[in-house]
């Protein structure tokens, strides 16, 4: 201990007000573990008539509205840097980064040298995984150098960014300017977690304890990075550690419910988020997470030996047939590609509501748009909680069933864009429309020569350097696996997985399994992947000015232009399938010119190539029927179902192709899938779907169903034929 | 439905007539212009297309007042007490707290004015479909018994362009309206098809809902939505047949065929009761009374088809 700490704590035991009590001793206190000492300085300070000091007190206390309000009485015009930069701090405790971020900006307005208003940018700037959070902390440390807390903070920045030497490094700086820097200590232990080395993270955690014992926040830290790191089960265990040695921590309690969540827990997180939510902890992540908890009595659980479906109660009848067995599907396909059998049923959540989805991805990096792993737990978006076309169910639940298997056999420990890039490849690999595409932000960072080397690959996920880096690399990984299946062949993929698992870093693995060096793998990869896109890339800046011509020529019906220009647009960058695709206003000019081969020709081409806007693929199935090739219209309608299977009169008209194709089984699916959409025409669908019982010898499911459109409709004059038929023939001697 | 649709039928004589007037309103800009005169050339063709319709469609520099007001006093001159109206309004309304106004070339015209020049017309039965912004303004001053009223936003003050007149005529125009598969149209079964097709627009367009139909048939209190229809609410929608689209009608007029009519609305009755008891049945003994009376009202289809 300190020898003024010392002097303090003895003042205090004794009951002497010191008149040299400040808000740094009564930290000083509290950080080293002496609780109740640190509360009398604060309650001394909560009684001081400078209003600063005072706000610096009910903040020690907990008395967070009254320190605000006092912050607001000491924060008048003359005030020090000092209490702007304070109470941003106790803005962002509380969750209110916005404003937390002004004051701070107006204590720099007041002294634009102010490392700790820095400080205070960096914090709220990394909670964010914003890249100026590095920019900020190093300014913090360049304006102060004797302060420990940006080196501090840095190190947790770069081991969140996979760089452990960095983070390691700024930890020793911050260690050497202060021999208690906890955080340091904690960042020692959490590489030494990640690397496995437990028995050295002991020993990190024991110098804490030694300086604090209820430090809490180590623990909790330790926890973070697990997380991040897709650790689930282990950031849990760090979250119960943390609230073991400081139960009042509320932010642990808080991510201690969220993470069982993740793990498909509910009873337990429900009592950990209410606890921490009545003390106080009312953040997004927080409320959020119980109102998501709060709404699982609208979803039902479907349960059988390998999977368990969570969907919500309105569209579980909708979206099981075509759930279920896709996941069914899947965990075949993946079992016998991994050789691995999951111990337990995978869980898969589909939420319509975005939003709650969203939950699920909260405090996380990365793009989290489409769905999101936690072990063997899954959460995605239902098709109806996006845009139809934004969407494919069927390709995110592939992908993240790759997680699924992945995470399991490395037991979470294999890098994130290893673990990225294999499941946009599976993507791929379940059907070729999947195939991740260059899009136009791809395309420009790519000629910008933004890509990653392989080695630094996971650094373009967590704090992105440019907006659009997480996109990239998710296409730059993906890439990257469908380069090594080409060259090396699929199963050096699955082995590169083991090495993983066997803790082998990046380099290594490329040099082991692919047996060369990474810059070697680079040189090569670059060079493959510039046959790939390059000229699509070359091509980038003529082909978006003739697609705003094409564009415009359609607007004004000029469809001989468009006739003549569209392929030459689609050419230039054959996978722009985005908005005002040329394929689209190509087909658009050719049906309009009723040159309707052509039309179904082009759309065909947009089809393949992945387009997924589900009116567009309805009028490709419409011109396959019309151009008398039912099987491929049914074909296409089919893929709807992967997308936005609440298309108006999508089953129905699938449902009658198929009867009529002899796919009797197909039929049944999509007719009951008309039903499940709760259609006002219920006689209407019910009767198709007798009919569809009646091709597949199911007689007394379609005298069930005939009734039912019978019921709702006693004079419908096809319904009652097919009654007296199923009739006529129950009573005709066999 | 059918059987009170059945009663209805047998209970008017056979000349009446239904008598139509759609109004496509002052569109402000090309492309609504264009869309409300499309959607009631669309009403015309298909009104046009039925048995006994008198048919009055406005649209373009017609849309006036006056020719509206003409239109109006030519049914009252020439309807009669069992004969039915469907006035339906395309386009754009306006309500400033107290007044709705539909929006016509040259002056517009109110609803308390519309509902002056309706209560003229002997038909006792009349369906508005307002199917404009801020229709729901017009519900007060319209509302009369035997008149039923729709309109395509629940207030006068939700002020946004609709998209339910689009859906309310592509009702009519698909067959699959007609839930109960009686060749024709009731009120409310295109209301239901146009309400939920709204809705869907909404939805799957990620947009506020910036319209919610609403109904009153009562000729009294405030108006509804389809599914918060309970007691005698949504009867009169329920009888009123805005189209028909088979050969009900034909039947109807033959004589020789009057008794296998009486014969199917005992058995439609007959299945009505069968449903409304369903619930304290045992349901082995439902189907196959259900069973039994659907297979002999196919037996008395049949005959009605020869």
């Amino acid at each position: 201990m300190k020898p003024h700490l010392l002097v303090l704590t003895l003042a205090l035991l004794t009951g002497t007000s010191l008149a040299a009590t400040t808000p740094e001793s009564c930290r000083d206190l509290r950080r080293h573990g002496h609780r109740n000492e640190a509360t009398s300085c604060f309650t001394t300070l909560s009684q001081s008539n400078d209003a600063y000091l005072r706000a610096e007190g009910l903040w020690g206390l907990k008395q967070y509205d009254a320190a605000n309000e006092a912050f607001r009485q000491a924060a008048t015009h003359d005030a020090k840097p000092i209490v702007r930069v304070r109470w941003g701090l106790l803005l962002h405790d509380r969750f209110n980064n916005k404003e937390a971020v002004d004051l701070f900006n107006e204590a720099l307005q007041q002294d634009p040298n102010n490392a700790q208003a820095y400080l205070g940018l960096a914090t709220v700037s990394a909670d964010g995984f914003d890249s100026h959070a590095e920019e900020y902390a190093h300014k913090a440390a360049e304006l102060d150098p004797k302060s420990p807390e940006p080196h501090e903070l840095l190190a947790n920045i770069a081991l969140a960014n996979a760089k452990n030497d960095d983070a390691l490094a700024e930890a020793d700086k911050a260690l050497a300017l202060s021999s208690d820097a906890l955080d340091a200590m904690a960042i020692h232990a959490a590489v030494d977690t990640l690397n496995d080395r437990t028995a050295a993270a002991d020993i990190w955690f024991a110098k804490i304890r030694a300086i604090n014992p209820n430090y809490g926040e180590g623990y909790a830290l330790v926890a973070y990075h697990m997380v991040l790191n897709r650790r689930y089960p282990d950031g849990v265990a760090f979250y119960r550690k943390a609230i073991a040695a400081d139960p009042e921590l509320w932010p642990a309690h808080s991510q201690l419910g969220i993470n069982l969540m993740r793990l498909g827990e509910e009873e337990e997180p429900m009592r950990e988020l209410e606890l921490a939510y009545n003390n106080g902890q009312r953040d997004a992540a927080t409320v959020n997470s119980l109102r998501l908890l709060d709404s699982y009595k609208n979803f039902i659980t479907i349960r059988d030996d390998v999977s368990i479906l969570r969907l919500r109660k309105n569209e579980a009848d909708l979206l099981r047939p075509y759930f279920q067995p896709e996941l069914h599907k899947i965990l075949t396909t993946y079992t016998a590609k991994y050789g691995l059998s999951l111990m337990q049923p995978v869980q898969v959540e589909v939420y319509p509501d975005h939003e709650d989805f969203a939950v699920r991805t909260l405090g996380m990096p990365g793009l989290g748009a489409l769905g999101v792993t936690f072990g063997q737990v899954l959460a995605m978006d239902s098709p109806s909680g996006r845009k139809p076309g934004e969407f494919n169910w069927g390709s995110t639940l592939w992908h993240e069933m790759d997680h699924v298997y992945v995470l399991t056999i490395t037991q979470y420990r294999v890098p994130r864009w290893f673990a990225e890039g294999i499941a946009v490849h599976e993507e791929g690999q379940a059907s070729p429309e999947w195939s991740n595409r260059a899009t136009p932000e791809i395309l420009l960072a790519y000629r910008a020569k933004k890509l990653l080397p392989v080695a630094d690959m996971d650094q373009g996920f967590i704090y992105p350097k440019y907006s659009d880096q997480v996109l990239v690399s998710y296409f730059e990984a993906g890439q990257m696996c469908d380069y090594i299946q080409e060259r090396w062949g699929a199963p050096k993929l699955v082995s590169m997985v083991h090495s993983f698992a066997a803790r082998k870093t990046t380099p290594e693995v490329i040099r082991t399994d692919l047996g060369i060096e990474p810059a070697v793998f680079d040189k090569d990869f670059m060079a493959w992947l510039d046959k790939r896109i390059g000229a699509q890339s070359k091509n980038f800046d003529t082909w978006r000015t003739q697609l705003k011509a094409l564009d415009e020529a359609a607007k004004n019906k000029q469809n001989d232009v468009v006739l003549k220009a569209g392929p030459e647009v689609i050419h230039l960058y054959p996978e722009y399938i985005g908005d005002a695709s040329a394929y689209e206003l190509l087909a658009a000019a050719q049906v309009a010119t009723n040159d309707k081969p052509g039309a179904m020709a082009t759309l065909t081409a947009y089809e393949k190539i992945g387009g997924q806007d589900p009116n567009t693929l309805n009028k490709l199935a419409s011109l396959e029927e019309e151009l008398n090739h039912p099987t491929e219209a049914a074909a296409t309608l089919d893929r709807i179902n992967y997308i936005y299977p609440e298309l108006d009169g999508l089953h129905a008209h699938l449902g009658h192709l198929w009867l009529a194709q002899g796919n009797a089984t197909g039929a049944i699916r999509e007719f009951t899938a008309v039903l499940a959409m709760n259609p006002l025409d219920k006689a209407t669908a019910q009767y198709d779907l007798a009919q569809a019982y009646m091709a597949a010898g199911q007689r007394d499911k379609a005298e069930e169903s005939v009734l039912a459109a019978l019921e709702a409709a006693p004079t419908f004059r096809p319904a009652q034929k097919l009654l007296v038929q199923l009739k006529a023939a129950d009573t005709t001697p066999k | 439905m059918k059987a009170l649709l059945l009663l209805l039928l047998m209970a008017i004589p056979a000349h009446a007539a239904t008598f139509y007037i759609t109004v496509a309103g002052l569109g402000g800009e090309p492309d609504y212009e264009q869309r409300f005169t499309a959607t009631a050339r669309d009403l015309d063709k298909l009104y046009k297309a039925t048995p006994g319709a008198q048919v009055i469609t406005l649209t373009g520099k017609d849309s006036t007042r006056a020719k509206l007001t003409d239109a109006l006093a030519s049914v009252a001159r020439d309807a009669k007490p069992e004969d039915d109206l469907v006035l339906t309004l395309i386009g754009h309304g306006s309500f400033d707290n107290i007044e709705y106004k539909f929006n016509l070339v040259g002056p517009d015209i109110s609803a308390a004015e519309l509902a002056q020049l309706l209560d003229r017309i002997p038909a006792r039965r009349q369906l508005v479909v307002n199917t404009t912004s801020c229709s729901g303004g017009s519900i007060a001053a319209l509302e009369r018994p035997g008149r039923a009223v729709i309109t395509a936003t629940k207030t006068g003050t939700e002020k946004n362009a609709t998209v339910f007149a689009r859906y309310w005529t592509e009702g009519l125009q698909d067959p699959t309206t007609d839930l109960d598969k009686s060749e024709a149209i009731s009120a409310m079964e295109a209301l239901r098809y146009a309400d939920q097709k709204t809705a869907a627009f909404y939805t799957e367009q990620k947009r506020l809902a910036t319209e919610h139909p609403v109904f009153e048939d009562t000729g009294h209190g405030e108006a509804i939505k389809v599914a918060d229809a309970k007691g005698k609410e949504g009867e009169l929608l329920n009888t009123f047949t805005v189209l028909r689209i088979g050969e009900a009608q034909a039947a109807m007029n033959d004589p020789a065929k009057r008794d296998l009519l009486t014969k199917k609305e005992e058995l439609e009755q007959k299945i009505d009761a069968l449903k409304y008891q369903k619930a304290a049945m045992d349901a082995a003994d439902y189907k196959k009374q259900l069973t039994d009376a659907l297979l002999e009202l196919a037996k008395v289809q049949e005959a009605l088809e020869q």
